[in-house]
């Protein structure tokens, strides 16, 4: 049944949150917190070769396994090659596993080829010393000799010719013979990708200027917009450049596996078929919950904040299934923040609504660096801390943040609020628990209530309408672990 | 809409004269000149839009960002007749009320209303509404999109890289791109915006 709540992720230091100091209590330590195993809710989920027991070793093994089953012939004696990484695989787990992986790349890359420099270029979001950040929590700049770099979507770009027409990448990303996408294949802005083409969005978002990624949140359309990404990957200025791809493979509870292909759309057919059976039925979970009050507690931005291996976005979106292309517009996305006028009413009727079990949000701690006045404006949003609330108040991506939010000076006095406005006692904790999640007892009860006939649902009717939809086969979700 | 509260200011010592400053600043307000064995780094205050881009990309963190009186960039819509701006906004493919930059709350309104005030180029549009000053990102497209539509042209600095140019929007998307690649459901995306964009303008 219900254990003790699990160690909340560490927090971090870093320029996007407040110094951990001010964090004087975590979520899990509040009172009447539990926590539920996902083994328990989901008796199916894979399972994972990290977290383990037995640290990274295992990453670098299953690394090392991966690509050798991978062409290298690409790379030529005396040729420059970029592994290309993304911010997102640094938030798992610490970071550490995949930085484990970029470093077996490289080590794998060298031994195998006569290569002359093995680069790192790390994209990211709107946080553009993030990666700079990870790279040097993680030592990958000694590792890669002086070598890794941050690059960000206002850096020097370069034109790419395309289906679509010209579209435009970044100049660092590409100033290499050969290039490898080392990415991660958790669902995550499913909202945004809808998991149609998931394991080729980095091409036109972290490895792309501001231009393309403009075109894919302002000029497409929700779903037309992940065409982007493959009209630059199969552009022949990248297929000429372009070696091989190696994920991350993810599932809520950790690392499933490492798969390496030279053909991404392979890759991707797995990480699409995967994303559905690893995340379908904790997703689809968190659209049963009826109420409840949600704490924010994860070293990232408000919608990236992580509980039962899925991140916030998530969960405000859980009231319509993502999967499901037949479903126009997430409640939220940056299409759907648009569609609303300064009065915050619809500008059409069909808009969805933001998720109405989340009665509030207690924002114990989470990163600016992100546009997240949305969240604030949509379900009522308590801050702790002055200190935080400075912070929001200092990033130009927030500046409105604080004008829709609440300031307790504490967590319990918080939760006191939280308790009694909200008028409910189901609260669930977005702290990065491996494992499982913190939640009350009274929301560990209704979700064991729940999670066997929504499996059931997931497994025979949702998944199979998401894969005919995507004209997938059900046999490619049985060739997965 | 934008409040600016902080405004870039530069450590000279630490600056290694890499003009990156310059090129990623949205209003050009940032200068670098080489004086004999240092460079002289000028920061004009009254352009700054305290983006925080500079302090963001200079690789010495020579740049940082100091508080200072807040003031607000905006341009007044009701200064015209709203016909005018709905025309521009719908030319341009965005209700007028619809958000362009989620960072300061911008909308296409805003837009439309610093253009037919007379800003001509990206940066006039990011000074005269504080679009642009904040992620950086997402806003460029309608940015580029609003001075097209309004028959302006301009041309980027050489060796800059604020923005390059204009891309596709769904509705120049090729029908042959629509038929082969149904699963990105291309038309029933532009039928939503049609109707996000038709929709009527509630006082």
């Amino acid at each position: 049944m219900n254990g003790a709540p699990i160690n909340p992720a560490a927090l971090r230091d870093s320029q996007y949150g407040v110094d951990p100091k001010y964090v004087v209590k975590r979520g899990a330590d509040l009172d009447g917190m539990t926590s539920v195993s996902l083994k328990e809710l989901i008796p199916d989920m894979p399972s994972v070769i990290y977290p383990n027991g037995r640290g990274v070793s295992v990453i670098k093994e299953e690394t090392e396994r991966a690509l050798a089953s991978v062409d290298f012939s690409k790379i030529r004696p005396g040729h420059k090659v970029n592994i290309l990484a993304s911010h997102h695989g640094f938030t798992f787990l610490g970071g550490e596993p995949y930085a484990e992986m970029l470093r077996t790349i490289r080590d794998v890359v060298i031994t195998e080829t006569e290569a002359k420099e093995v680069r790192l270029r790390a994209g990211l979001g709107m946080r553009f010393r993030e990666t700079e950040e990870y790279i040097k929590a993680h030592g990958l700049d000694e590792y890669f000799e002086g070598k890794a770099l941050g690059i960000a979507p206002i850096d020097a770009g370069i034109p790419i010719e395309t289906k679509l027409g010209t579209l435009y990448g970044l100049r660092k990303a590409y100033d290499a013979d050969v290039i490898i996408h080392a990415h991660n294949s958790d669902v995550r802005e499913v909202h945004f990708h809808r998991q149609v083409d998931r394991a080729i969005k980095p091409f036109g978002m972290s490895y792309a200027r501001c231009e393309t990624r403009s075109t894919y949140h302002m000029n497409m359309g929700p779903r037309g917009a992940n065409f982007v990404a493959r009209a630059i990957f199969e552009s022949d200025f990248v297929q000429d450049k372009y070696g091989f791809s190696i994920f991350m493979i993810m599932s809520p509870q950790g690392v499933v596996n490492v798969d390496a292909d030279n053909d991404l759309y392979a890759l991707n057919d797995r990480t699409t078929v995967g994303g559905m059976k690893y995340y379908g039925k904790i997703i689809s979970l968190f659209g049963e919950i009826d109420e409840c009050i949600a704490i924010l507690d994860f070293p990232c931005p408000v919608p990236y904040v992580f509980s039962a291996g899925v991140i916030y976005a998530n969960m405000i979106n859980a009231n319509i299934d993502l999967f499901d292309l037949d479903n126009p517009l997430p409640p939220y996305t940056w299409y759907t923040e648009t569609f609303y006028d300064d009065h915050g009413q619809p500008l059409i009727p069909e808009i969805p609504p933001v998720n109405p079990a989340i009665k509030m949000v207690v924002h114990n701690y989470a990163w600016t660096g992100y546009p997240a006045v949305f969240f604030a404006e949509k379900t009522p949003t308590i801050v702790v801390g002055e200190e935080q609330a400075k912070h929001f108040d200092r990033d130009p991506m927030n500046l409105n943040y604080m004008k829709h939010a609440l300031l307790a000076r504490n967590l319990d006095t918080a939760m006191a609020f939280a308790y009694e406005t909200a008028g409910t006692d189901k609260v669930i904790i977005f702290d990065g628990a491996t494992g499982g999640l913190n939640v009350s007892a009274s929301l560990a009860e209704h979700l064991l209530k729940v999670a066997p006939s929504v499996c059931d649902h997931v497994e025979n009717t949702l998944i199979p309408r998401w894969l005919d939809q995507r004209n997938m086969d059900i046999s490619l979700m049985r060739a997965i672990p | 809409m934008k409040m600016v509260n902080v405004h870039a200011s530069v450590n000279e010592e630490l600056c290694k004269g890499c003009k990156t400053c310059e090129m990623v600043c949205p209003v050009y307000a940032i200068r670098v000149s080489k004086q004999e064995k240092e460079f002289d780094v000028d920061i004009d205050p009254k352009r700054c839009v305290g983006c925080w881009n500079c302090e963001q990309r200079c690789p010495e963190h020579a740049i940082e960002m100091k508080p200072c009186e807040p003031y607000v960039l905006s341009t007044d819509v009701t200064q015209f007749d709203y016909k005018e701006i709905e025309a521009l906004c719908r030319k341009t493919r965005f209700h007028p009320k619809q958000l362009v930059c989620y960072c300061t709350g911008t909308r296409a309104e805003e837009l439309a209303a610093a253009i037919l005030s007379g800003a001509r180029t990206p940066d006039a549009l990011v000074l005269a509404t504080g679009v642009g000053a904040g992620c950086g990102i997402e806003c460029n497209q309608p940015i580029l999109r609003f001075l097209e539509s309004a028959g302006l042209s301009f041309e980027r600095k050489k060796q800059s890289f604020q923005w390059y140019g204009r891309t596709i929007t769904v509705w120049e998307v090729p029908s042959s791109l629509r038929e082969e690649f149904p699963v990105f459901r291309f038309g029933e995306d532009q039928e939503l915006f049609d109707r996000i964009i038709n929709a009527p303008v509630e006082p």
